[in-house]
This record gives C-alpha cells, sequence and structure tokens, in this order.
C-alpha cells in the first residue's frame, strides 16, 4: 500500500510540466540518438549531462537532480526505441542492442512491411517498459531494504561483484576487460583522498586535486572515441533506406507478435536487473529463445514478426531493470547506467538503499516519469516513424564534427577550464585506440565512478576489523558475493576454454 | 555498432606495445603510492593500499596480456588504411580551438573549427558550410548565455 502512496507521489512529482517537457525531451532526443549512426546512448546521456546541468540551475537541489534525472534517464529508454529504426529500415543497427532486429526487420521491410514492423518494435517497447516499470516498483522497497543491512564489507564485496560482471561480460578478452577496470579504478584514486586528506598523484597540479572529472571521461571516451572512429574508417558509406509503407500492423501480426513481445518483456527485464548483462544480451537471448520456441524456426531470418517483436521488448525491458541494482543498490550495472549514477552524483545525491527515504522526489519522479515517458514515445514514434526516418539520412560530414563542438561545448560550461578540454580530446583519441583493438571502456568509466565508493567500503572495513583482511570472507553475504563474483569472470573463461561461442555485450 | 559483428582485429604489436605500458603504470603507481604512506594516523589502513594493491594487480594483468600475445595466430589481417590525414586535421583543429577558446571567445573559435571540419570531411559547398557554422555557433553561444544565463568566453575587446 505504500509503494501506491510512493507512486502517486511520484506521478505529482513526474506530472509537473517542467518534469513532462524534461521527459519529453528526454525521449525525443533519445530517439534521435538511437536513430543517428554515430552516437549510442552512452554518448547520448553523457553528451546531455552538461545541457541538463544548466538548464536546471535555478532549481534546488533536489528538484534539479529529479528534472536532469527523468531527462537523462528519457535518453536511454528513448534510444532503445530509436535503435530499432535503423536496423529496419537500414540493415545497419544504430545501437548493438538491435542488432539482431536487423536480421528479421530488414527482411520485412525488403517485403514492403517495414511500417509494420517499426510499430510492433515500439509497441513491444512500450509493453517492455510497462513492465519492468512494475517489477522496478515492486522490487525498489525490499531490495533497498536488503542493501540496508549491507555493512562496508558487504558493499565492498557487492560491488567487486558488480565490477567483476561487467568486466566478464565487456569484450572479447577477460584480460583486457580488466586491465580496464584496474585502470578506472586507478585513476579514480587520484585527487584528494576524502579520508586522510592527503593528496594522491597530483603533483602540485592544481587541476588534479578534485580528481580526473568523470564526465571528461566518460565523453571522450564514448562520444569522441566514436566520432573519431567513424571519420579515420570511413565508414559513412550511405545506405538505402527502404520506404516506411503503411504503418498499422495487421490484426495477424498483433496476434503473431503478442506472445514473443510479453516473454521478450520478462527475459528483458530479468537480464537487464543482473549486473554486466544488459540490452545487449537481452535481445541475443529473446531472439534465440523465440527461435527455439517457435512453430516456424524457418521463417526466422526470412522476416517473421516475432524476431523483431522479441528482442526489441527485451532491450526496453532490460533498460528498466538495470535501474533496479542503480537505484536499490547503487550499483550500475552497465556503462550507461554508471553514467546516469555519476549524473546522480554530480547533484550530491547517492544512489543506493537510502534514496528511496532521503530523497523520496527524485526515486518516485523517475520511475514515475518512466511511465509517462513511454506512453509519449509510443505516442511518437507511431506517427513520426517517417520523420526518425529522415533523420538517418542527416550527412556525416556535418553532424561528426557539430558532435565533437557540442562535447566541448557541454564540458566547458560545467567545467571552465581548458584542461578538461585537453584531457577530453586525450579520451577522445584513447577511446579509438581501446575500441579498435577490443579494449573495452565502459568498464573503465564503471570503476571510475565506483572506485572511491568500493576504497572507502574497503577502508571502513579494514578499520573496523582493525586491519584484518579476513573480514570480507567471514562474513557470509560478502563472502557469497566475492564467490559469485569470481564465478562471473570464471565460467565465461572456462565456456572460451571448451571452446563455445560466448555472447558478449557491447554498448555503444 | 557494425564492429560486433565478428570482425577479428587483435593486432599482436599493439598487445604488446599495451601491455608493457600498463604494466609500467602499474609499477609507477606502486613506486608513487609508496611515497604517500606518511600520514596515515590513527588507523593502519592509509591511503596508499589500494591503489599500491590495484597497482600489483595491473602488473599481474599486463604479463598475462603479454603472454597471450605469444598465443595470436601469426597473420595479422591487412585493413584498409585509416584516413588519417583527415582525422590529423581535425583533431589539430579541435585542439586548437579549445587553447583559443578562452582568449578568442566561444563564438569565434566554434565558427572556424566548424568551418574547418566541415571543409576537412568534404570540400566544397561553401554557403551551407558558412550557415550551418554560423547558425550553431551564434545559436548555442545565444541560447546559453542570453536564455539560460550560463557563462561562456565572450567575444575579444
Amino acid at each position: 500500500m505504500e509503494t501506491i502512496q510512493f507512486l502517486i507521489n511520484g506521478f505529482s512529482v513526474a506530472l509537473q510540466w517542467q518534469n513532462l517537457l524534461f521527459a519529453f525531451f528526454g525521449v525525443l532526443i533519445g530517439t534521435a540518438v538511437g536513430v543517428l549512426p554515430g552516437i549510442g546512448p552512452m554518448s547520448g546521456v553523457a553528451l546531455l549531462i552538461p545541457i541538463t546541468a544548466t538548464l536546471t540551475s535555478g532549481l534546488d537541489a533536489e528538484s534539479a537532480a529529479a528534472s536532469s534525472i527523468i531527462l537523462l534517464a528519457g535518453v536511454y529508454y528513448g534510444a532503445m526505441y530509436g535503435g530499432s529504426t535503423t536496423s529496419i529500415l537500414l540493415n545497419t543497427p544504430g545501437e548493438s542492442s538491435s542488432v539482431v532486429t536487423a536480421l528479421d526487420g530488414y527482411q520485412m521491410a525488403k517485403q514492403g512491411r517495414a511500417g509494420a514492423a517499426l510499430s510492433i518494435a515500439a509497441i513491444g517497447s512500450f509493453v517492455a517498459g510497462i513492465i519492468s516499470l512494475l517489477g522496478l516498483a515492486l522490487l525498489a522497497e525490499p531490495l533497498s531494504a536488503l542493501a540496508l543491512s549491507f555493512g562496508p564489507a558487504e558493499y565492498f564485496s557487492l560491488m567487486l561483484l558488480g565490477l567483476c560482471a561487467v568486466s566478464g561480460l565487456a569484450g572479447k578478452s577477460i584480460t583486457k576487460a580488466l586491465i580496464m577496470t584496474v585502470m578506472g579504478l586507478l585513476l579514480a584514486t587520484i585527487g584528494v583522498d576524502n579520508v586522510s586528506g592527503v593528496s594522491r598523484f597530483t603533483y602540485n597540479f592544481p587541476n588534479l586535486y578534485s580528481g580526473l572529472e568523470f564526465l571528461t571521461v566518460a565523453v571522450g571516451l564514448f562520444a569522441l572515441g566514436e566520432v573519431f572512429r567513424t571519420i579515420l574508417d570511413r565508414d559513412n558509406e550511405e545506405g538505402q533506406v527502404s520506404k516506411v509503407g503503411r504503418i498499422l500492423p495487421t490484426k495477424q501480426d498483433l496476434k503473431d507478435s503478442s506472445t514473443p513481445i510479453l516473454r521478450g518483456s520478462l527475459l528483458g527485464f530479468f537480464i537487464g536487473v543482473l549486473p554486466g548483462a544488459g540490452a545487449t544480451l537481452a535481445s541475443f537471448f529473446s531472439y534465440i529463445a523465440e527461435k527455439k520456441l517457435s512453430k516456424h524456426p524457418g521463417k526466422f531470418g526470412k522476416g517473421a514478426i516475432a524476431g523483431v517483436a522479441a528482442p526489441e521488448s527485451a532491450n526496453n525491458g532490460a533498460s528498466g531493470g538495470a535501474m533496479i541494482p542503480l537505484l536499490t543498490m547503487g550499483i550500475p550495472g552497465s556503462g550507461t547506467t554508471a553514467i546516469l549514477m555519476g549524473a546522480l552524483i554530480m547533484y550530491n545525491i547517492q544512489p543506493g538503499p537510502l534514496l528511496f527515504e532521503d530523497h523520496p522526489q527524485v526515486a518516485w519522479g523517475l520511475i514515475a516519469s518512466m511511465f509517462i515517458g513511454n506512453v509519449m514515445l509510443l505516442a511518437l514514434n507511431m506517427p513520426l516513424v517517417k520523420v526518425f526516418a529522415k533523420v538517418i539520412e542527416t550527412p556525416a560530414k556535418y553532424l561528426l564534427p557539430i558532435i565533437i563542438a557540442i562535447s566541448i561545448f557541454g564540458v566547458y560550461a560545467v567545467q571552465f577550464n581548458t584542461f578538461d578540454l585537453m584531457l577530453l580530446l586525450a579520451c577522445g583519441v584513447l577511446g579509438y585506440y581501446f575500441t579498435k583493438y577490443d579494449y573495452p571502456v565502459a568498464p573503465l568509466v564503471l570503476a571510475l565512478v565506483l572506485g572511491p565508493m568500493i576504497e572507502n567500503n574497503m577502508r571502513r572495513a579494514l578499520t573496523a576489523s582493525d586491519g584484518e583482511f579476513s573480514i570480507f570472507v567471514t562474513s557470509p553475504v560478502s563472502l557469497l558475493f566475492l564467490i559469485i563474483g569470481a564465478l562471473w569472470i570464471c565460467i565465461p573463461l572456462f565456456l572460451k576454454w571448451k571452446g563455445r561461442e560466448v555472447v558478449i555485450n557491447e554498448e555503444g | 555498432m557494425k564492429r560486433i559483428m565478428g570482425v577479428d582485429k587483435v593486432s599482436k604489436t599493439f598487445d604488446r606495445y599495451a601491455g608493457i605500458i600498463f604494466l609500467l603504470i602499474g609499477a609507477l603507481f606502486i613506486v608513487e603510492s609508496r611515497k604517500i604512506s606518511a600520514s596515515s594516523y590513527g588507523s593502519n589502513v592509509g591511503p596508499d593500499i589500494f591503489p599500491i594493491a590495484l597497482g600489483i594487480v595491473l602488473i599481474l594483468l599486463s604479463i598475462r596480456l603479454l603472454f597471450e600475445t605469444f598465443k595470436y595466430s601469426g597473420k595479422e589481417k591487412k585493413k584498409s588504411k585509416p584516413d588519417y590525414k583527415r582525422f590529423l586535421i581535425i583533431l589539430a583543429a579541435a585542439v586548437l580551438y579549445v587553447n583559443l577558446l578562452e582568449s578568442l571567445g566561444y563564438v569565434i573559435t566554434t565558427f572556424l573549427f566548424l568551418m574547418v571540419s566541415f571543409q576537412v570531411m568534404e570540400r566544397g559547398g561553401w554557403l551551407k558550410t558558412i550557415m550551418i557554422a554560423a547558425a550553431f555557433s551564434f545559436g548555442v553561444y545565444y541560447l546559453f548565455v542570453e536564455v539560460l544565463q550560463g557563462s561562456l568566453p565572450g567575444f575579444p575587446i
């Protein structure tokens, strides 16, 4: 009952006119981000943080945080919607989570059923969004109550588990993923240590006292890295955009896709809750599951509508599910949620079990706004599909330099110094080389956000235990987390060693 | 995006150099951490333990990476050569842009940067280039400074 009361309060926040506007722009920009090649949800969210910071500068801290997280989350799930459009019309997925959608979606487009595919993708995403919201509202209270019982040792192990999960699934080589994670943790130690007040690795360089700004690093590695890749690899050949055609799906289409949508939503939601696994994995698994369960598996790959409905529902379900560990425990399970977490921390709001008690306005406002955002997306996408299809044709020669200019503007508007801009460009170049040679950048950003918290919890736990490291294994909960974390790294290694294909989760 | 469809880009040389660099970074963090241990009073868990431990892990992982490079199959794939010329001009323009931003002001530097980059991406279409670059630099400045009351370096006096 209490939950319903909170949810109603959440709606009263989300229905304030400025928050409705924020949600609207969030999902609109998100859809465009999903459609445009070259920027994915992660860079999209990272690029918008500085802009929302300025937009909300007149509000008090809590409403500012609520409004900007509403916009940023809108970008996140909006991008999941938009990603399907390019998969279907161009056969080039806008996001990695829409790769499998292209298999059947493009075939449907070739048969002149692009409109039906697009609208089923929109309906599926909508249903998944609603289902994952119900899950979020139901699980939020019990999970944060559970997380409140954790001490520093348990927290340390839980965060380690989160990092292991993301590294284990992040790239082709686990070694490289772990290297990136450790690099992120090391970079996080730069600056004044907030326990002892000693400055570490700053070398009397004033810009380093507050540490490397996470926003600068994230925008550089993701947004600029991707732009540089497109410039260097001349990856902007123009494809033929298919005609959209009739938009409304037929009765048969709806009948064929209703169960896949439900299955995809549920599967996606639960995969999204797991740290490390995200939208990409969810869409792969639900496609495979649907093909196995189908009475006509031969139709898959030749334009089966279930092959569009299931993965598109799953990737949206996953983006909702991914909010759960972030909001209830303060553990982001993916690169994009790590960036959302960084945004909340910028407003001095610590995601985690206390979020629902200390800042119910932010937590429940966000949950309610996701509901409203999903309704807006459905209302936007059905009639505007043809407009978004036009966005694909934005010429790269204008788009790429403008993304660079927006990144520079965004970082400068928040940081006001040339040092961060140089750091931004350096991170862009590094981001290009890292991704090119399969060093995943998402674990680095995640580690950079989690680093200070991991260290604090480790030191608090060790101080309480008089420096005995055994505290991490004598607490049963902490031991359990450590074992799961180790398994998360070892099982993919074991599968690879046995010669199996391991599906990895890549974000753009 | 497109790259996830199983393109094998593993490059032996890059990974070797990267392994050595990460190894050196790990060593550097350990050496430098040992210098900050002095002021950890009241607790035996000082500010140096976490970075030292991470440095050790990084060294171990780098060694593992170096070992892995020996197992790569010998042939390196010929890839289409990246377009370094275009990239380096844009990067150089960006470096100039961020360093002149505070002295020349936002509008002028942004306009010039966009002009250069648009033309490097594809020559020609001058009128359209000027229009878009001007619209972006003036538009962002006006919206941010006048409408949102933000602060950006204005014009040189």
